[in-house]
């Protein structure tokens, strides 16, 4: 299949010939390749080249024509977004999103997955537990809004902070639900270079800590400094795979760039 | 900190359209007693308006745990209140073409059951799809279901409707003959204009003692399920359907959740409405009980209980306020007036104040966790949505 798709021992996730179209384009067209455990991978590639499009077919949002997608050794492929987040894997979107009537620190609380409290019965049959995970998922909150040094953010309207501090929220939000494998959705789009510098720490002091990021970024200074192995797309399919300094001299992809992808 | 224990401080703590809120209903009680010392309002019929306030708060609560939470849009309010009425009033009336005669509890239990299969039917083949199509849907349905009311005559007795309906307390000990156990008093308060309190206003009191304990008892459930994580994900599918189903929750099963409570609560206000009236007809299955629910939602506040609560009341208010126009000579019919004026009411509210007269607080977390977290409370940014401790 597509060169370059070494073989991984210890895989958090593997995407097998993975294929899907809208009517004629094929946006993802046989892409194969894996993010090994403990990295932080880079995706890039030129505009359309399809890497949201994979990582909707990734995390279950669009379902593929064709070809697998693994997490943690389970085939997850057509399983609904929440049965793939239950497998590890939370993804962030390319546009940030935002909660309207939310203070920052409610929104965050939206992270933790399978809260008590989140069962309807429960609210009624077993309050005190449901108490119980809201104050320790509060105190993870705040623990993590004060690492990220946002925390004077808590109480703020979650509409009306920047997209640059919405950003640095998402990434907050995600660690909430305890990802084994995060993906990030042009995660320093649009952000200033002071808080892209803080978003590039916490990736990488959350990587030390043990989450695996597979990232899309069209800031190549970000990406090249961020990521190892970084995997280039090129009209729906693995183009290469390599280090940083492999993918910035090969020639292949100096051409898909000025190509425009077409 | 509570209004009773603390008056002056808990009132320096609403916001502005709290403290507006407060006043105009202060002053609306205070002509209510007028109205009902004088003799202008007969007793017996303000318990009546109460209890059609009661079924509207009702009615508004099971929309807003659909809109205002969780944004789904159900035009068939009218179909779930009528499942609720025609539930209860079949299996109890003694001219029920069908069951008939049961306890009205047995007929709470069907009205319930009935509605709960509705809201599946139609969440089912739905909720998976984008909202328009749940919107479409309903509307479909509320024709449906009345026109099936209005046509199958063996199960309904068509357009004749069902009369012989018991009151709800109907077989209790103690509380079925209580309105005739009553002694009638004669309350004296300004001379020449003497109040009467007979069996019927005693029979209007339980009613109202029924409504009371149906809309409390929503009330109460409602409060801790929009606090609640679970609310939370409601909210979050409202704002961004998409995000929620990223961070791992089953939207589907949550959206049918909150659609299904809602759709409860209708019926529940179509059970009370049938032992309020007595008699329930297919006229009472028109669309315009749907309308009145929306509106009372919006103007209170998507999103918020006591907003609904509010709306309902607002709604029966104008409602019932403008029958004295029954009685002027207008050049043309009242009722269009009456709808008019609604129409007016919503899009000042609408260009004023979009978000609703009491839009929810903005910070809900479960309130004990907050405590025991030692977090301190919301404060600066989210000003106006901090009310005092007693809002949802
Ligand atoms: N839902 C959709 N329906 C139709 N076409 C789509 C859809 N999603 C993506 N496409 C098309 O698939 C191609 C790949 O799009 P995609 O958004 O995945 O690119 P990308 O690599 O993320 O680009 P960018 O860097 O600009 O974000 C584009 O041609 C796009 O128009
Ligand atoms: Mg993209």
């Amino acid at each position: 299949m597509s060169e370059g798709a070494l073989p991984k021992e210890d895989a958090v996730l593997r995407v097998d010939d993975l294929q899907k179209s809208f009517g004629g384009l094929a946006a993802t067209d046989h892409a194969t390749f894996a993010v090994e455990r403990g990295t932080i991978t880079g995706l890039i590639g030129p505009n359309g080249a399809g890497k949201s499009t994979l990582f909707n077919l990734i995390s279950g949002f669009y379902e593929p024509d064709g070809g697998t997608v693994e997490v943690n050794g389970t085939d997850v492929t057509g399983l609904e977004p929440y049965e793939v987040a239950d497998h590890g894997l939370i993804r962030t979107f390319q546009t940030p999103r935002k909660l309207e009537g939310m203070t920052v620190r409610e929104a965050m609380l939206v992270g933790p997955r399978n809260q008590p409290g989140e069962s309807f019965v429960k609210l009624f049959a077993t309050p005190g537990a449901v108490a119980e995970s809201e104050s320790t998922n509060l105190a993870e909150a705040e623990r993590i809004l004060e690492e990220f040094e946002i925390d004077h953010l808590a109480a703020q309207p979650a509409t009306d902070i920047s997209g640059g501090q919405m950003k640095l929220v998402e990434l907050a939000r995600a660690m909430l639900a305890e990802p084994e494998v995060l993906l990030l959705d042009e995660p320093v789009a649009g952000v200033n270079p002071t808080l892209a510098k803080k978003l590039k720490d916490q990736i990488r002091r959350l990587n030390e800590q043990g989450t695996t990021f597979l990232l899309i970024e069209h800031d190549m200074e970000f990406v090249m400094d961020l990521a190892d192995p970084i995997v280039v797309l090129d009209q729906g399919s693995v183009l290469t795979e390599g280090t940083p300094e492999g993918v910035r001299s090969d020639d292949r992809v100096i051409d898909a760039y000025l190509g425009g992808g077409t | 900190m509570s209004l009773l224990s603390d008056p002056e401080a808990a009132i320096a703590d609403l916001s502005r359209p709290e403290k507006w809120v407060l006043g105009v209903s202060a002053a609306f009680a205070l002509f209510l007693l007028a109205a009902l010392l004088t003799g202008a309002l007969g007793p017996t019929y303000f318990l009546f308006l109460v209890g059609l306030a009661g079924m509207y708060a009702l009615l508004s609560f099971g929309l807003n745990a659909q809109w205002g939470y969780t944004g789904l849009i159900n035009f068939s309010v009218a179909a779930f209140f009528g499942i609720g009425a025609y539930g209860s009033a079949l299996m109890t009336a003694d001219s029920s073409p069908i069951a008939g005669g049961f306890n009205p509890l047995v007929g709470l239990v069907v009205a319930l059951v009935l509605a709960f299969v509705l809201a599946l039917l139609i969440g089912i083949p739905t909720l998976r799809l984008r909202a328009d199509y749940l919107a479409i849907a309903s509307l479909g349905l509320a024709e449906v279901v009345r026109l099936i009311v209005l046509n199958e005559r063996w199960l309904t007795n068509g357009s004749a409707g069902v009369r012989g309906i018991p009151s709800f307390f109907e077989g209790w000990p103690v509380l079925s003959t209580f309105p005739e156990t009553m002694p009638g008093l004669r309350l004296v308060v300004i001379p020449g204009s003497p109040i009467l309190l007979e069996t019927s206003f005693w029979r209007a009191s339980l009613n109202v003692l029924l409504v009371l304990a149906f809309a409390g008892a929503t009330f109460l459930v409602l409060r801790r399920a929009h606090q609640s994580p679970w609310g939370r994900v409601l909210r979050t599918i409202r704002s961004d359907e998409d995000l929620a189903r990223a961070l791992g929750k089953n939207t589907y099963s949550f959206k049918m959740q909150s659609f299904v409570l809602g759709s409860l609560i209708m019926a529940l206000a179509g059970v009370f409405y049938t032992h309020l009236n007595l008699y329930v007809g297919p006229g009472d299955l028109d669309p315009i009980t749907t309308f009145y629910a929306w509106v009372a939602v919006i103007l209170g506040g998507s999103g918020s209980n006591r907003g609904a609560l509010f709306g309902g009341i607002v709604i029966v208010t104008i409602r019932e306020g403008t029958r004295f126009l029954n009685d002027v000579a207008l050049p043309i019919d009242p009722a269009p007036l009456r709808l008019l004026l609604i129409g007016v009411v919503i899009v000042a509210v609408m260009r004023y104040r979009p978000q609703g007269i009491l839009p929810p607080q903005r910070e809900l977390i479960w309130p004990s966790a907050v405590d025991d977290a030692g977090s301190d409370p919301p404060a600066s940014g989210v000003r106006e949505q901090k009310g005092g401790g007693d809002d949802e």
